[in-house]
Formats: structure tokens, sequence, C-alpha cells
């Protein structure tokens, strides 16, 4: 039995026994080689289930839903590790309780897939994997190019990318971490980032939004994808989360009894940021 | 006979409509986006898109434009009303779709006040559109009863030749004959066969769609619970679109000066009809998505005669969760009455 | 240009309530006036702006036999408001209108006229009572029951006064159960029951009911109760506007756009829109 098959009856048995009220996978998309979020509330509409190597969505960003989680009931859903490890960072910040979450974890290695063990968060041990966890080469070879630049040229690299932002917000609306109920660039009393998109204004956004992720992105490349103008938003996260790595010895996501960096302090942190 | 401009005259072509005061545009691709941008010679255009990413929107209706420059002073305020820039403009290469969004959208702006922000664009310029030569998964111009080589918003539209060597040219409206009078010498009668223009498959039936959504008992349907589960509510449907108008307005600046602004604000948005009193008619993504469609395909239509909608495939090509208007009309048009 | 407002005058800043003002502007240049004074009619509204904080939409609260100044009833609510209410007379603020339809009131003429509003929603109905008033021979009986949360919240108290010494007036005055003062001497009871006490009759009658949604759901089926139909009740509605002009989008309810083709609606064709969009 295939993985996709093994998880489909997997979750159609957790929604005949009642145990989860819903199941978030993929299904077929629009075209053949897209896969869409697919909620599954019955055993039937669990059948429709896709998994291959296609289905790259994070799709965690669903547990966050105003609402969904708060009648006590569990859910499962598909992820990978990088799912995995946003999951962790969602308990470690107290929006998910961990028995909340049916994990159907899985792998993608290039077109193979495989099936992870274990249901519950805690079944997971993610620690080594991430932190040795390098973005695609292309990525990376993108970071140290920018990392080379002096900083006019990186400058004027962010302004021709961030010019282009139309403050669409699919960025945040993706992301599993920008959970937010109002938004700081939504708050008009006072207006702390202006709301309009010129270059000036798209640079408080992204900037704004680089500075709420730092030690807490996932990792998993939604709003990369997701910004419909290109913006390489995956670079600004990775930077972020390399120096929060590098200055704090902190990985977000390891487990999910983790304090959140910027809500703890160790006695050895360094303070070169105090004047 | 007709009359065609080959590609090797299009940098004369260029010149001389610098030449008669129009900045030209066409489809580019800059830092890793394809979108309408000044051009100054053939070679910055980017022919080989089937539809650039950005809209010809942007130059009509721009993500952030100023309105009025406000000056704060002790004793009073000033304020100064500003005018988009009236020069003469060539949009060269526009597909169809784009085009008809534009025609889409003016009897909006022009609604009993006229939005002279986008009128002086629009009258400052000529629409040159390029007839497809192919179609990809999304485009559904044909399903809004449109098509690849509709001259709908079009001055000037063009027929690739079979040999690629040009384009048959043909003026569809006066601004159009005026724009080909100012470059008379680079046009030459020829009968060179035009290549054919792509089959696109209708992927609903409109009138069904329409019948469906006009139905008072629908608006309240578990159908519209159903379909947008999985929306995020971003903007990028929105703004995307060639013919989604919504803006919000803003003042932005310090204490003693600043700029009001009218900017892109889409109906996907909670906060878009949120009252101050934390009340909000569309407080779910269902009603902001039926918002959406019964916009574009019900309430529109009631106003001003037509959907608001080209084809494009744009909502569906860029959606993070590969939604987009084409799933949920094919559904309704599926629905078993 | 469409989007430019007027620069207005602050004449005099008027406490009504707690949290809520009202503001006299005049117009600062005359041809803004000239344009006022042909546009305007009872029912329209405006957007009254400060520059480096915004807009906001309110009612001309002011009748349209009165065209001298605007006058603007408002709670202090949101960032405009909250700046709008801290102004001082002589500085300038901005108005954009007159926008909307409008009661129609000679179609008024010769019948009873029946006012009903509650809390800060008055404004409106001030300024078509006032147009009336102000005419008052071309109408019969007019009747007004006005209701707020408190005694304190009454918003125009002299002028409630002044409707209360005339004769060709009726003024039916209530405060919700807890809300009045040891001296109150009018009713005590929500909008609706008093309403329904003090029996206006139908007959060639019409009513104009502004107010909050949930006050306007109950005084609907205590007029229907009444024998009023519903083409014979006009309301108002809000939704939160930008432009004001139709154009930007939001305020919607179904295909009717609040800021052309209202604010003011008879109750039947409120019913006729989808109520969830509301
Ligand atoms: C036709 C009409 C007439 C109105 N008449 C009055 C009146 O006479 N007196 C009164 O106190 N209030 C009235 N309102 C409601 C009033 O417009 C809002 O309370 C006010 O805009 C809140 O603005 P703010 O800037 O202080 O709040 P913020 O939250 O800071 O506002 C942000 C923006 O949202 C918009 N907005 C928010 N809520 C509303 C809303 N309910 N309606 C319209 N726009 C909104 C405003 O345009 C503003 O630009 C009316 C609304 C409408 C539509
Ligand atoms: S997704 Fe891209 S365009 Fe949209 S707000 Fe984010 S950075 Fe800007
Ligand atoms: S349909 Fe897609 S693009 Fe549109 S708002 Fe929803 S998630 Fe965003
Ligand atoms: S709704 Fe979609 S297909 Fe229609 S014009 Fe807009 S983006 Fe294009
Ligand atoms: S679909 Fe939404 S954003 Fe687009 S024009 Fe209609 S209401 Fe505006
Ligand atoms: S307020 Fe802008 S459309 Fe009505």
């Amino acid at each position: 039995m295939g993985i996709q098959e093994q998880y489909r009856s997997e979750a159609a048995a957790l929604l005949s026994s009642g145990e989860v009220k819903l199941v978030i996978g993929f299904g077929e998309g629009s075209t053949a080689d897209r896969r869409r979020p697919l909620f599954a509330r019955t055993p039937e509409e669990a059948q429709k289930f896709v998994l291959d190597a296609a289905c790259i969505a994070n799709l965690s960003t669903y547990l966050v839903t105003e609402g969904l989680l708060s009648d006590g009931k569990k859910v499962a859903v598909f992820l990978k590790p990088d799912g995995i490890r946003s999951v962790n960072i969602l308990i470690s910040e107290a929006q998910l309780k961990p028995d909340q979450v049916v994990i159907l974890g899985y792998a993608i290695d290039k077109a193979e897939i495989t099936a992870l063990e274990g249901r519950n968060i805690s079944d997971f041990s993610l620690g080594e994997e991430i932190r040795s966890h390098t973005p695609p080469p292309h990525i990376l070879q993108e970071a140290e190019r920018i990392e080379e630049m002096n900083p006019a040229e990186r400058f004027e690299f962010w302004k021709a990318h961030f010019s282009k932002c139309i403050k669409c917000y699919a960025c945040r609306q993706v992301c599993p971490m920008c959970y937010c109920r109002r938004c700081i660039v939504d708050v008009n009393q006072p207006q702390w980032v202006s709301t309009s998109s010129h270059t000036l204004g798209n640079f408080e956004w992204n900037i704004v939004r680089a500075f709420h992720l730092a030690g807490r992105c996932a990792a998993c490349g939604a709003c990369d994808r997701a910004c419909p103008v290109n913006i390489p938003l995956r670079l600004v996260n990775y930077r972020m989360g390399k120096e929060v790595i590098d200055a704090f010895d902190y990985c977000a996501g390891e487990n999910s009894s983790q304090k959140p960096v910027l809500a703890s302090f160790k006695q050895d942190d360094p303070e070169t940021f105090i004047l | 006979m007709t009359r065609i401009l080959l590609r090797n005259k299009l940098d004369d072509c260029i010149a001389a409509w610098q030449k008669a005061g129009f900045s030209v545009f066409a489809p580019v691709r800059q830092h890793e986006m394809s979108s309408f941008g000044e051009v100054q010679k053939a070679s910055d255009m980017a022919f080989d898109l089937v539809l650039p990413e950005r809209t010809i929107k942007d130059h009509f209706f721009p993500q952030t434009e100023p309105l009025i420059k406000y000056k704060i002073g002790k004793q009073q305020i000033d304020s100064e009303t500003m005018t988009p820039p009236d020069r003469k403009r060539v949009f060269f290469g526009v597909r169809p779709c784009d085009a008809s969004g534009l025609a889409i959208d003016d009897p909006l702006f022009g609604w009993d006040y006229k939005d002279d922000y986008w009128f002086r664009r629009r009258d400052n310029s000529v629409i040159v559109t390029i007839v497809c030569t192919e179609a990809d998964d999304f485009c559904m111009c044909t399903s809004v009863k449109l098509s690849p080589e509709s001259d709908k918003g079009a001055d000037v539209m063009l027929r690739p030749l079979a040999n690629g060597a040009g384009w048959q040219v043909e003026a569809v409206s006066e601004r159009g004959t005026a724009l080909l009078e100012t470059i008379p010498s680079l046009l030459q009668e020829n009968s060179e066969p035009t290549a054919p223009v792509p089959q696109v498959a209708e992927k609903f039936d409109l009138e069904k769609v329409m019948e469906w959504l006009a139905s008072k008992e629908n608006f309240e349907s578990q159908f519209w619970k159903d379909i947008s589960l999985r929306c995020v509510g971003c903007g990028s449907c929105t703004f995307l679109c060639p013919t989604c108008h919504c803006f919000d307005i803003q003042d932005e600046g310090d204490t003693y000066a600043g700029i009001r602004r009218k900017n892109w604000d889409s109906c996907s948005f909670s906060l878009f009809t949120m009252h101050t009193s934390g009340h909000n008619p569309r407080n779910t993504q269902s009603t902001r998505w039926r918002q959406r469609i019964m916009h574009k395909f019900n309430y529109y239509r009631g106003k001003f005669g037509v959907n608001s909608c080209s084809g494009c495939g744009r909502c569906t090509r860029q959606c993070p969760v590969d939604m987009g208007i084409t799933e949920t009309l094919q559904a309704i048009s599926n629905l078993p009455r | 240009m469409i989007y430019s407002p007027f620069p207005m005058r602050v004449v005099s800043k008027r406490a009504e309530a707690p949290g809520v003002n009202t503001l006299k502007l005049e117009f600062v240049k005359e041809e803004d006036h000239e344009f006022f004074k042909q546009n305007y009619k009872t029912g329209m509204f405006g957007l009254y702006g400060i520059f480096g904080e915004g807009e906001s939409t309110f009612c001309v609260a002011s009748p349209e036999t009165r065209k001298d100044y605007i006058e603007c009833t408002f709670r202090q609510s949101g960032r405009v408001t909250s700046t709008l209410a801290n102004v001082d007379a002589g500085d300038i603020v901005t108005f954009r209108g007159p926008y909307g339809n409008r009661f129609p009131i000679e179609q008024f003429e010769g019948k009873n006229l029946l006012f009903i509003a509650g809390g800060i929603a008055l404004p409106p109905t001030r300024s078509v009572i006032w147009s009336c008033l102000d005419q008052r021979e071309k109408y019969k009986d007019v009747t007004i029951v006005y209701g707020a949360r408190t005694v304190a919240d009454l918003v125009y108290k002299d002028e409630l006064d002044e409707w209360k010494k005339r004769d060709d007036v009726r003024l039916v005055l209530t405060v919700d159960p807890g809300g009045e003062t040891p001296d109150w001497q009018d009713h005590v009871g929500f909008v609706p029951t008093v309403l329904e006490q003090a029996a206006p009759s139908p007959e060639n009658t019409i009513a104009v009911l502004c107010g909050p949604p949930i006050m306007i759901k109950f005084t609907l089926v205590a007029l229907q109760k009444l024998g009023f139909t519903a083409e014979n009740v006009y309301t108002t509605l809000e939704n939160r506007m930008k432009c004001g002009v139709g154009k930007c989008g939001r305020c919607n309810v179904g295909s009717v756009y609040i800021c052309k083709e209202g604010p003011v609606f008879t109750a039947a064709e409120v019913q006729a829109m989808p109520q969830a969009d509301l």
C-alpha cells in the first residue's frame, strides 16, 4: 500500500471513529501539477486525498484559523517536517494545544515520498535535522551572493524587490506564524505602519514582518511561494533565522517545549545590542 | 490587402511615437516579475509572455495614488489637489483580456461622479492589443463571452503573422486611427496570412452561473461556506485582477505635512467593511468570497450591463491555495438543478 | 476634482451627551457654499474630515430649509471622530458632499408625520423634522418619538424642550429602564414598547425611523402591529464608507450601494436586501 492509500484509510478511520472532526490534507488542483488544500469531514471525503511530491504547502497555517479548535475537538493534518516545526512553534507560543492535533507526517526527498512515524507532536524529534537544515542550493547561493554585496548594492537589491510589493498580505495570510487577529499594520490608532504601498511603505511592512518572524520562522517557504510579485522572502527569513542561531544558539521549532527566544533570556546571552 | 507592421520596424515605430509626444509602454520582465513598463526599444519588450503577471490596470489605477497634499500650520491648513500626469501614452502589446478590463471599469469610474484620476489617464492613452497565439491552462476569456481576438477596449488591434515577422494592423477606434497616422511609412500593404488564434475551451456555462447567482435563496446557500474553506483571505486575487477597482483613502504623513492617498483595497480583507463599532457585515471569509463572486457576476452586471471579469485567469494562476473565480463558477455551473 | 473636500470653518461646538458633539460649520469659499445650497436635500450625508487623520461619514444634521451652515452630530469612536471632537471654534475642517439620496418630503405633504429615533440616530431624523417644521403648514399631525439609553444620552436637549412646548408637535420621550433620573417626567421603556402605547394612527401617515439596527428591527415589528405598511416607513442605513460616490466598493448591501442609492430607503426596500449583508 502506498503512502497515499495508507493515509486515506487512516484519515477515514480517524473520522469514522470520531477521534477527529476534520482532516486537512491535499486534493487534486486546477492543473496536473498543482495540489490544493482539502478539508475532509467524512470518511468518503477522505478518499479524495492526494499525497505525492507536489504536496509542498504547509497546511499548519489552517490550524490557527479563528475558532477552528475552540470546541476542544481534534483535527488531523498532513505535515512535512517544516509543518511539524511550525506546530512546535505554535505550541511553544501557546497558540495550539498539543493534544488537539493529530499529525499525518510525510517527507519528500526529490520525487520520493515517505511516511513519518508518530502521530502526536511529541513523537517527532526534529532537533538535529532542522538545525543543520540548509535551504535549497539556489537559495543558499543567492543568500551568499547578497552577503557579499556592499551595503549600497544590498540596499538596491532589496529596493528593487520591495518596490514591487503590492501589500496583498498573501505572505502574512499563508504564514502559520502570522496568527495575530489584528496585525500591527491594521491598527490605525495610532497608525504604526503606513498602509500605502509605495517603496517606503513596502520597506516598512517587509521589515516589520521580518522582525516579527525573527526566531519564529519555520522556513517552510510558504510566503515566498505565495508572493504574487516574486519577492524572495525566504532570503529575508533565512538570514534572520541564522542571526538568531548565531546570537542566541536558538533554533525555532526544535521541540514544543522551547520558550520563545524573544520572550526568554539566558545568563550568557550576548548583549551587543545594549548600548 | 491589409496593412502590416514588421517586427524589424518596431524600433522606428517607438521612435516615431516618442517624436509624436507619446511614452511607450509594453510588457517587460524586471526583477523577476513581468508587468507593463516604459520601453525605449523593441528589445526591452517581453513578447513571449502569455500574459504579464501584473495587469495594465497598474497604469490607470495605481496601487497608491496621491490625491491631496496638505500642510498643517499653526494658523491654517494648506492643501493642494494633486492631479495625475496627463502625458500621452501608447500601450503596446496589451492582451485582449487586459484591454477589456479597462473598458469594463470605465462605467464604474464614470458613474455620475467622474473619477478624474482614472479618466485623465484613460483619455491620454492609446491601447494597442495583440491577438493571442497562445493560451495557458488558466485563460478563460471565452467562458465570460470574450475571446482571444476580442477588440473590446482596444484602439488598435494587431494580429500576429503566421511567419512571425510582424503583425497585421487594424485601427478599431478613432484614437487608434490617429495613432496609425503617426507611422504611415512604417506600415505596408501585404496579404501574409495571420497565425491561428488558440482554441480556449469554455470552462463553465455563464448563463447558468448568472441565473444561479440571481436567485435570492442561493445567497445563504451552504455552497459559499464549502467552496471558500481554504481561502486565506489575502488580496492577491483582487490586486492582480484587471477589473477589481476597490480602494481605501488614507492620510499619511507626520504632524506637519502629509498626503491623502487612494490605495488599493480588497473585499477579501476582513477589515474592508468593518465598522468602528466592531460590527462587520461580512465577518467571515465565505461572506467575503460570496461578495467577490456576486459583485463580479451579478451586482456589476445589474448596474453597468457587463460582468466585472475579463477572463484573464490571474486569480487562479497566482492564488497561494489554488482557488480563484474559475473553480467556483465551474462548481456553480455543475450544480444539479 | 472628485476627492477634494471643501474647507469649512468651525463656528461652534456643542457637547450633546457623553462622547457626542455637534459641530456647526460654515463654508470658507462662497462658490463651495453655492454648490451646497443648490444640491443639499434632507437625508443626504457628507464626509467630514481633518487632514492628517482622514474622513468620516455623518449625515447632515441641519435641515434643507437652513443652508447657511452645516451641522453634524457625531459620537467619538475612532481616529477621525476623536480628532474632530477636539476642534475649537475657528478651526478649519473639511466637508465633501452632499452625497446620497434624500427623504422625499414633498411626497409627505398633506400627510401626518411620525418620527422615531433612538440614541445618536436623532441627527438624520432631526434634519427631516426641521425641514418639515420649517414648512409646518404643508403637513398634518407631527409626532416625534425619541428614546435614549439614559437621560444623559439624549441629544439636542434644547430642541427637545422647544418641541415639547409647541402645540403643533407631539413629543414622546423615553429612556431605557434604569436610565431615568429622579426628576425624569417622561416615559421609561424601550422605544418599540413606548411607541405601541402612544399608538399613532397609520392612517395617511408616513413614519421616519432611524436608530441602531436592533432598535430598528423591533420598532418595525411594532409599526407593523400598529398597521403601518413597509412602503410608508422610511429609514436610513449605515455601512462603512470611504469614497461616498460609488467607487471604492465597500458600502454595498447586496447590489445596493448605500452611498449612491441610499442612505434613505423605505422599510420595504430594506427588507428586499440580503439581510446577511447588513
Ligand atoms: C450615511 C452614514 C451616516 C452616518 N451618520 C452619522 C452621524 O450622523 N453621526 C455619527 O456619529 N455617526 C454617523 N455615521 C457613522 C460614522 O461614519 C462612523 O461612526 C465613523 O466613521 C467612525 O469614524 P472614525 O474615523 O472615528 O473611526 P475609525 O475606526 O478610526 O475609522 C476608520 C475609517 O473607517 C470608516 N468607518 C468606520 N466605521 C464606519 C461606519 N459605521 N460608517 C461609515 N464609515 C465607517 C471611516 O470612514 C473612517 O475613515 C454614519 C455613517 C454613515 C454610513
Ligand atoms: S506577498 Fe509579496 S506583494 Fe504581497 S504583501 Fe507580501 S511581500 Fe508584498
Ligand atoms: S482566493 Fe486565493 S488569492 Fe484570493 S483571497 Fe483567497 S487565498 Fe487569496
Ligand atoms: S476575476 Fe480572475 S479571471 Fe476575471 S478578470 Fe479578474 S483576475 Fe481575471
Ligand atoms: S471583487 Fe471585490 S475587490 Fe474586486 S471589484 Fe468586486 S468588491 Fe472590489
Ligand atoms: S462609499 Fe465608496 S462605494 Fe460607497
